[in-house]
C-alpha cells in the first residue's frame, strides 16, 4: 500500500465502521419490556400453542407488564412500592428514582424474575430464578417463604461469595420496594406454574382449557401461592439462645463430634476437611430440573430411535411423530430457556464466608433448617435446639482451627488451605 | 496560518479536544448512573431552556440531575466550540484535509445531539447506544484536526506538510498501517464496550451476551497486540509517533486492568477463573463510588486510547500527501 492511497483507504475504513456500527446495534426501536413464558415448564406439560396463551392471558390480567404492574389485593402486596421498582428506569426533578428493578437486577435476575439475564450465563452459583418461589437464606423453616425482613437483609447484606450485590448504598425505601417486587415476580411466577400443571388435571369435559372463573383463578390459585408468602412472618424460627455461660472450648468439642458423628452428619458433604470435598457432584433444585428434563430427552430420544416405524398403525405413527416433535422441541427450549446445568458444592467451611450471613443465629437457621432449595438438609428432628449451638460454634471455629491430623501447625485460614 | 506560533484553530482544536473529553466523562457517568432520564424533556430542562435551567437546582440538586443537565450543558459547549472551529477553519486553513474533518465534525455533533434528544424523547436503549458509539467518533475527529493543526509538534505531518509533497519512507509504512489498525481496532472496541454497557435486560439473552464478550475480549487482544507492536515500529521514528505509541502501550496496560476490575465490581469473579479462596469474603457493593469510578473510567480510557492512536497514525504519516512511490 502506498501513502497516497491512505487517505482513500481510511475513507472505506471509516465507511466500514459506521455499518458495523449501525449492525451491532441493530436496527429500529426496542419492544417494550415483556414477562417471558416459562417455557420449559409449558413444554414439559405438552401444552398447545392455545393453552400456552390461555396462561399467557389470565397472566396478563393478574399481574400487567413489566411496565404497568398490577396487584390485586389478594396478592397481598404494596402497589406503590411495585410501581417504584418496574418500568423503565427514570427520575423526577427531586431525583426520585423508578425502574429501580431494571437498573438494578435485570441484567442477572432476568425482567422475568427468570434469572435469564444477559450475564446470568457467568455467573456461579446462577441468579435466583424466583418462578418455583424457592429462597435460601432466610429466618423460616425449611419450607416457608422468607419473610420481607429476610429479603431486605438478602439485598442489604448481599450474598458474599456469589455475584449477588450488597445494596446497602440505596436508600432503605429502595430495597423496600425491591424487595417487594421480587415477591411479586415470585407470587407471578409459582402462578404460571400452578396453571401449566393445572392442564394435567382437567378431565375431558374441559376440553383442554381452564376455566376462567374468579373461584378458580383467584381463590383456588392466586391466593394459595400468595398465602405462602403471608405465612411467611408467622414461621420464624424460634431459636432459643445460646446457654451465656456457655463453656466455647467444650461447646466446640461437643459440635465437633457431631459435626462428625451420624446423626448430623455434616462430613458426609462437607468432607473430613471442612473444606467442602465431601459428596460434591449434587445440584440445587433449579438445575436439577434442568439435569433431569435433559435425561428425560436424552431416553426420549434414544428410544425414538429404536422405534421401528414399519408395521406402526395410523393412530401410532402420528403419536410417534408428535413425540419427535416434542422431543425437537424441547431441546430447542432448553436451548434458549435455561443455562448448562451446574453443581451446587458443599461449602468450604475453612474460608469463613458465609453466604447466608456470619451471625451465629444466621448460621443457626442455616443449620436447623438446612438451605432450602439446595443438598443441605435440616438438622431439625434429628439435632436438639441447644445442640445446634454446639455445631454453630464448631463451624464458626473451623477457619481457624488447629489441626494436627491435616498437618498443619498454624491457624488453617482459607488462603493457606487452598 | 503562521509557520510559527500557535495558530487560532490549533487553539481552538486543543479546547475542543479538552471540552469533549469533559463531555464524555459525563457521558460515561450518565450510563454508569442510569442517569439518562433523570430528566424527561429536550431540548429544555424541565420545561426550561436549557440554558437558563437554574443553577443552584442544577448544580445541588440530585447527582442523576447533576449529571445528565451537566452532560447538555457540555454538549452544547461542544456544539458551540465546534462551529467556531468551522469558522476558524474555513478562514485560515487552506488543507483540504482538514477542512473536511471539520465539516465531517460540524455534522457529528448535530447529529449526536439529535441522538441525545432522541435517547431521552424515545428513552430508547438502541438510540442510546448508537449514541455511545458516535461521541467518540466525534471525539477521533476533534483529536485528527487538533493533530493536523498543531505546529511542529506533529512533526513531519504538520499542516505545512499536509499541503504540500513529503516523503514517507517505505521502512515507515508498517507503523502507519499498525496505527490505523489500532485506531480501526480501538473503535470497535468502543462499538463492543456500548453494547455490554446499554445492557437491555429484556432484549438481550445470555447467549447474545456470551457472543458480545468474546468479542469484546477479542478486541482488547487486538488493541493490545496492536498498541505494543507499534512500539518497535515507531522507535525509528523522529516523529511524536516514537512517543505516542509509547504512551499508547502503556494506556492500554492500565486499561486492561480496568477492564477486569469492571468485570469483577460489575459481576464478581468469573466463575472457575480464580482459586477459591481469591473470592473476597465481602460482597460487591452495588452503586460505590469506586465501582462506578473503574467502570467509568474504563469507558473514558477506551476512548482516550482511541483519541491517542488517532494522534499516532497522523504523527506516523496518516493523511501525509506522498509521492513516495519507489522511495526506498
Ligand atoms: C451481578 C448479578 C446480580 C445482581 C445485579 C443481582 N443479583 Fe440477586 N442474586 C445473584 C446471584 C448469583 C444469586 C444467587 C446466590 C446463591 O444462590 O447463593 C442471587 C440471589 C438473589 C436472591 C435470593 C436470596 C435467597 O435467599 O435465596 C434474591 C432475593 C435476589 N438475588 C434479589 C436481587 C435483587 C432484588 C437485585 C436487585 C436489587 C439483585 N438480586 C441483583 C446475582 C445478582
Ligand atoms: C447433603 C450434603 C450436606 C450435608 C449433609 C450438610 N451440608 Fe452444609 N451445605 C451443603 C451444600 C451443598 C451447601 C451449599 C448450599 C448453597 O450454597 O446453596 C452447604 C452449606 C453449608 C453452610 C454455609 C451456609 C452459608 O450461609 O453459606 C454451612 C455453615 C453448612 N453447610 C453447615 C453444615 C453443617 C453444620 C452440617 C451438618 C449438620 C451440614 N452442613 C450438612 C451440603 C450439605
Amino acid at each position: 500500500m502506498t501513502p497516497e492511497t491512505m487517505p482513500r483507504r481510511s475513507s472505506i475504513a471509516f465507511a466500514g465502521l459506521i455499518v458495523c456500527l449501525a449492525a451491532l446495534t441493530g436496527c429500529g426501536k426496542t419492544p417494550p419490556a415483556y414477562f417471558r413464558p416459562n417455557m420449559v415448564e409449558a413444554t414439559k406439560q405438552r401444552l398447545t400453542p392455545d393453552q400456552e396463551k390461555q396462561v399467557a392471558t389470565i397472566l396478563l390480567a393478574m399481574f400487567g407488564t413489566p411496565d404497568e404492574p398490577v396487584c390485586l389485593p389478594e396478592t397481598g402486596l404494596d402497589e406503590a412500592k411495585l410501581r417504584l421498582a418496574a418500568g423503565p428506569v427514570r427520575s423526577d426533578i427531586v431525583g426520585r428514582k423508578n425502574g429501580l428493578y431494571r437498573e438494578h437486577c435485570g441484567h442477572c435476575h432476568g425482567v422475568t424474575g427468570d434469572a435469564l439475564g444477559p450475564t446470568a450465563a457467568f455467573l456461579n452459583p446462577y441468579p435466583r430464578d424466583y418462578r418455583p418461589g424457592v429462597f435460601k437464606f432466610k429466618s423460616t423453616e425449611r419450607a416457608d417463604k422468607p419473610t420481607h425482613a429476610d429479603l431486605v437483609r438478602v439485598l442489604h447484606k448481599g450474598i458474599p461469595g456469589t455475584s449477588m450485590p450488597s445494596f446497602a448504598l440505596l436508600p432503605a425505601a429502595q430495597v423496600d420496594a425491591l424487595a417487594e417486587y421480587v415477591k411479586y415476580l415470585s407470587i407471578r411466577g409459582e402462578t404460571e406454574l400452578t396453571l401449566m400443571r393445572a392442564y394435567f388435571e382437567l378431565d375431558d369435559e374441559a376440553q383442554g382449557s381452564l376455566p376462567e372463573t374468579r373461584e378458580f383463578l383467584i381463590d383456588e390459585t392466586l391466593v394459595t401461592v400468595a398465602d405462602k408468602w403471608k405465612a411467611a412472618a408467622d414461621a420464624e424460627i424460634q431459636v432459643p439462645p445460646m446457654p451465656a455461660d456457655i463453656d466455647l472450648v467444650a461447646s466446640i468439642a461437643k459440635g465437633k463430634e457431631l459435626f462428625y458423628g451420624d446423626k448430623a452428619n455434616c462430613v458426609k458433604c462437607h468432607g473430613v476437611t471442612g473444606l467442602g470435598d465431601g459428596q460434591a457432584n449434587d445440584y440445587d433444585d433449579w438445575n436439577k430440573a434442568i439435569v433431569e428434563i435433559g435425561k428425560e430427552l436424552s431416553s426420549g430420544s434414544a428410544a425414538a430411535r429404536e422405534t421401528s416405524t414399519s408395521g406402526m398403525s395410523p393412530d401410532e405413527l402420528s403419536e410417534h411423530r408428535a413425540q419427535l416433535a416434542w422431543l425437537d422441541k424441547f431441546g430447542r427450549v432448553l436451548d434458549g430457556d435455561a443455562l448448562e446445568p451446574r453443581t451446587i458444592p458443599p461449602r468450604n467451611l475453612r474460608h469463613g464466608i458465609y453466604r447466608g450471613g456470619r451471625r451465629p443465629i444466621d448460621l443457626y437457621y442455616r443449620i436447623h433448617a438446612g438451605i432450602n432449595g439446595a443438598p443441605m438438609p435440616a438438622a431439625k428432628g434429628t439435632v436438639p435446639p441447644e445442640e445446634i449451638w454446639h455445631i454453630v460454634n464448631y463451624v464458626r471455629s473451623l477457619p481457624y482451627e488447629l489441626d494436627g491430623e491435616l498437618g498443619a501447625d498454624k491457624p488453617m485460614l482459607a488462603r493457606d488451605r487452598f | 496560518m503562521t509557520s510559527m506560533g500557535l495558530s487560532w484553530t490549533f487553539l481552538l482544536a486543543c479546547l475542543l479536544v479538552a471540552v469533549t473529553a469533559v463531555l464524555l466523562c459525563f457521558g460515561a457517568l450518565v450510563t454508569t448512573y442510569d442517569a439518562a432520564m433523570a430528566v424527561p424533556d429536550w431540548p429544555a430542562t424541565y420545561g426550561h431552556n436549557m440554558f437558563l435551567f437554574p443553577f443552584a437546582e442544577w448544580f445541588y440538586g440530585p447527582w442523576d440531575l447533576f449529571l445528565e443537565h451537566g452532560h447538555r450543558l457540555l454538549g452544547a459547549t461542544v456544539g458551540l466550540i465546534t462551529l467556531a472551529l468551522a469558522a476558524a477553519v474555513w478562514l485560515r486553513e487552506p488543507s483540504a484535509t482538514v477542512r473536511g474533518l471539520v465539516v465531517a465534525a460540524v455534522l457529528l455533533v448535530v447529529v449526536q445531539g439529535a441522538l441525545g434528544g432522541a435517547r431521552v424523547l424515545l428513552d430508547d436503549k438502541t438510540v442510546a447506544k448508537v449514541h455511545a458509539c458516535t461521541g467518540p467518533l466525534f471525539f477521533a475527529v476533534a483529536v485528527a484536526i487538533a493533530a493536523l493543526t498543531g505546529r511542529s509538534d506533529m512533526g513531519r505531518t504538520s499542516p505545512a506538510l499536509v499541503g504540500q509533497a513529503s516523503r514517507l519512507p517505505s521502512s515507515q509504512r508498517p507503523a502507519l498501517r499498525v496505527a490505523v489498525a489500532l485506531v480501526v481496532a480501538a473503535y470497535m472496541q468502543l462499538v463492543a464496550g456500548a453494547q455490554l454497557r446499554h445492557l437491555d435486560a429484556a432484549a438481550v439473552s445470555p447467549a447474545t451476551f456470551r457472543w458480545l464478550v468474546a468479542l469484546h475480549l477479542a478486541g482488547a487482544a487486538a488493541v493490545a497486540a496492536l498498541s505494543w507492536t507499534a512500539v518497535p515500529l515507531c522507535w525509528s521514528h523522529r516523529t511524536p509517533a516514537r512517543r505516542w505509541a509509547v504512551v499508547i502501550a502503556l494506556v492500554v496496560a492500565c486499561q486492561l486492568a480496568l477492564g477486569a476490575g469492571a468485570w469483577f465490581v460489575s459481576w464478581g469473579v468469573p466463575s472457575g477463573l480464580l482459586p477459591a479462596s481469591w473470592v473476597p469474603s465481602e460482597p460487591i457493593a452495588a452503586r460505590s463510588g469506586r465501582g462506578a469510578a473503574i467502570v467509568t473510567g474504563h469507558v473514558v480510557l477506551g476512548m482516550m486510547i482511541l483519541g491517542g492512536s488517532v494522534a499516532l497514525a497522523i504523527s506516523a504519516g496518516l493523511f501525509a500527501k506522498s509521492p513516495a512511490r519507489g522511495v526506498a
